[in-house]
């Protein structure tokens, strides 16, 4: 299924980015080689040859622009910070175009009549915006997923270290004497008295009480556990996939950091849909794991 | 209240085990320096399976497949009552976890703090988890390639979750 999955991902995201840019080429979406008029205005009334800083309006704004003129014997451009008082297209083609920085636009200057002021300008041309956005989040996200991992170590020593502790002084034990009636139905496939119910009621604890920094690494010291009494080593044990499900599912006491960072005091008011949504979650995800493992019996 | 043992609980987990551990008469230095030891390897080994599921998941994202997706689903959902607005959510909630975040944000500013549609995208939002994410790490903690059912069991609960969250929400606040 993940496989099916993951690579479904990544060749729709070639197929979708291949249609959104032709789209975009046939529909000439970003009017690419249609000159704009503008009108500048030269201070002091300055030799148009030199470089210099000038103000412009686009035709139907009421807005004027700085940018600056700069004329060459090849290419005269128009070097025009992009605000948001510029017409959506001038944006997008800001937004999008190759250059890096995304907040210039240079455009080149077709014709400029220097008494009048009258003067077209192009704007960058912008073409495959989608496949270079494909290309550039692969690489992005393959350094995301190491920096996350960078910054999950150090939480995931802290409690690897004291679940050790916990181990060697017994309170494992003594916590799998409290959760195991509870947890045998869900897990039938762990011996009793196995450390593994207590690390996973951990996990599951910190899960209700929305510590996800906690749960992270106490949920991978539960899968070391269940890994323990897995004899096929590269594939999961029913016991791994209830985890998950629940895990996925769990029911939230208290709303996520993320949560209260965003909405403020207001997320009181869905605490009460959030604890109705995950219990159902939860007794669905639980039920939809003991009948996939019926289904998978065999496997 | 439950704010505040939420506070507590976490310090005095930090406090107990070692406390115990002492007790017990344990070499708790030495034992949380070797259980500690294991932070580095899990992490190494999580990196590959991170990165497979990161990149496919941004590269969809990027791609603006995500769009025509949610245009697809809209007519069919809007039969059974599903509104349209939070379907962005329903969609990247099991895919990216930042990424939902993004469209809650966006879901804000648009609608504003307590519209209906907010509410049910963040309580959405709160009662599923990353499901590819958190299988990612866990399943790669201990080097499992072949996950059987474990993604089916989670989208079927990630599911089950985003509609009790609309009908729960319409049903309290609509």
């Amino acid at each position: 299924m993940l496989n099916y999955i993951w690579a479904g991902l990544i060749i729709l995201s070639l197929v979708f980015a291949t249609v959104q840019d032709s789209y975009d080429l046939i529909h000439n979406t970003y009017k690419n080689g249609i000159a704009k008029p503008v009108q500048v205005d030269f201070p002091d009334n300055r030799e148009p040859e030199q470089k210099q800083r000038v103000s412009y309006r686009i035709p139907d704004l009421d807005t004027t622009f700085r940018a600056t003129w700069r004329p060459s014997k090849q290419q005269s451009e128009l070097i025009i910070p992009v605000s948001g008082g510029h017409p959506d297209l001038w944006r997008k083609v800001a937004k999008n175009q190759k250059s890096d920085n995304k907040d210039t636009l240079r455009a080149t200057i077709v014709e400029a009549d220097y008494r009048s002021g009258a003067t077209k300008i192009m704007l960058p041309r912008v073409r495959f915006v989608k496949m270079r956005a494909i290309t550039e989040a692969a690489f992005n996200m393959a350094e995301f997923a190491v920096d996350l991992v960078i910054g999950l170590i150090g939480l995931m020593a802290l409690w690897l270290g004291l679940m050790k502790i916990a181990e060697e002084s017994g309170l494992i034990r003594v916590l799998n004497r409290a959760v195991q009636p509870g947890l045998k139905y869900l897990f039938p496939g762990i011996p009793a008295d196995h450390p593994a119910y207590g690390a996973i009621s951990l996990n599951l604890a910190a899960n209700v009480l929305g510590l996800g920094n906690a749960a992270t690494p106490l949920g991978i010291k539960a899968m070391e556990e269940l890994q323990k009494l897995n004899d096929k080593r590269e594939q999961a044990t029913d016991a791994m996939c209830m985890f998950l499900a629940i895990n996925t599912s769990s029911v939230q006491l208290l709303p996520p950091v993320t949560l209260l960072a965003i909405m403020g005091t207001e997320v009181n008011q869905i605490m009460v849909t959030i604890i109705m949504a995950t219990t159902v979650s939860t007794i669905v995800g639980i039920a939809a794991a003991k009948w996939l493992a019926y289904r998978h019996r065999n496997q | 209240m439950l704010e505040t043992i939420s506070v507590f609980i976490l310090p005095i987990l930090i406090v107990i085990f070692p406390l115990y551990g002492l007790i017990k008469k344990v070499k708790v230095y030495e034992v949380f320096v070797e259980g500690a030891k294991e932070g580095f390897e899990i992490g190494v080994r999580i990196i590959p399976y991170l990165v497979a599921i990161l990149f496919a998941i941004g590269m969809f994202r990027a791609s603006g497949a995500m769009d025509w997706f949610i245009r697809l689903l809209d007519p069919v959902l809007g039969l059974v009552g599903f509104p349209a607005e939070v379907l962005p959510m329903a969609v990247f909630r099991p895919l990216t976890g930042s990424g939902s975040l993004g469209v809650l944000a966006d879901m804000i500013k648009t609608y504003g703090e307590d519209s209906i549609f907010v509410q049910m995208a963040a309580t959405m939002f709160g009662s599923t988890e990353t499901t590819f994410y958190v299988l990612a790490v866990y399943f790669g903690a201990v080097n499992i390639r072949k996950t059987r059912y474990a993604v089916q069991a989670g989208l079927i609960a990630d599911l089950a979750g985003i509609i009790a969250a609309v009908a729960f929400c319409s049903w309290l606040f609509g």
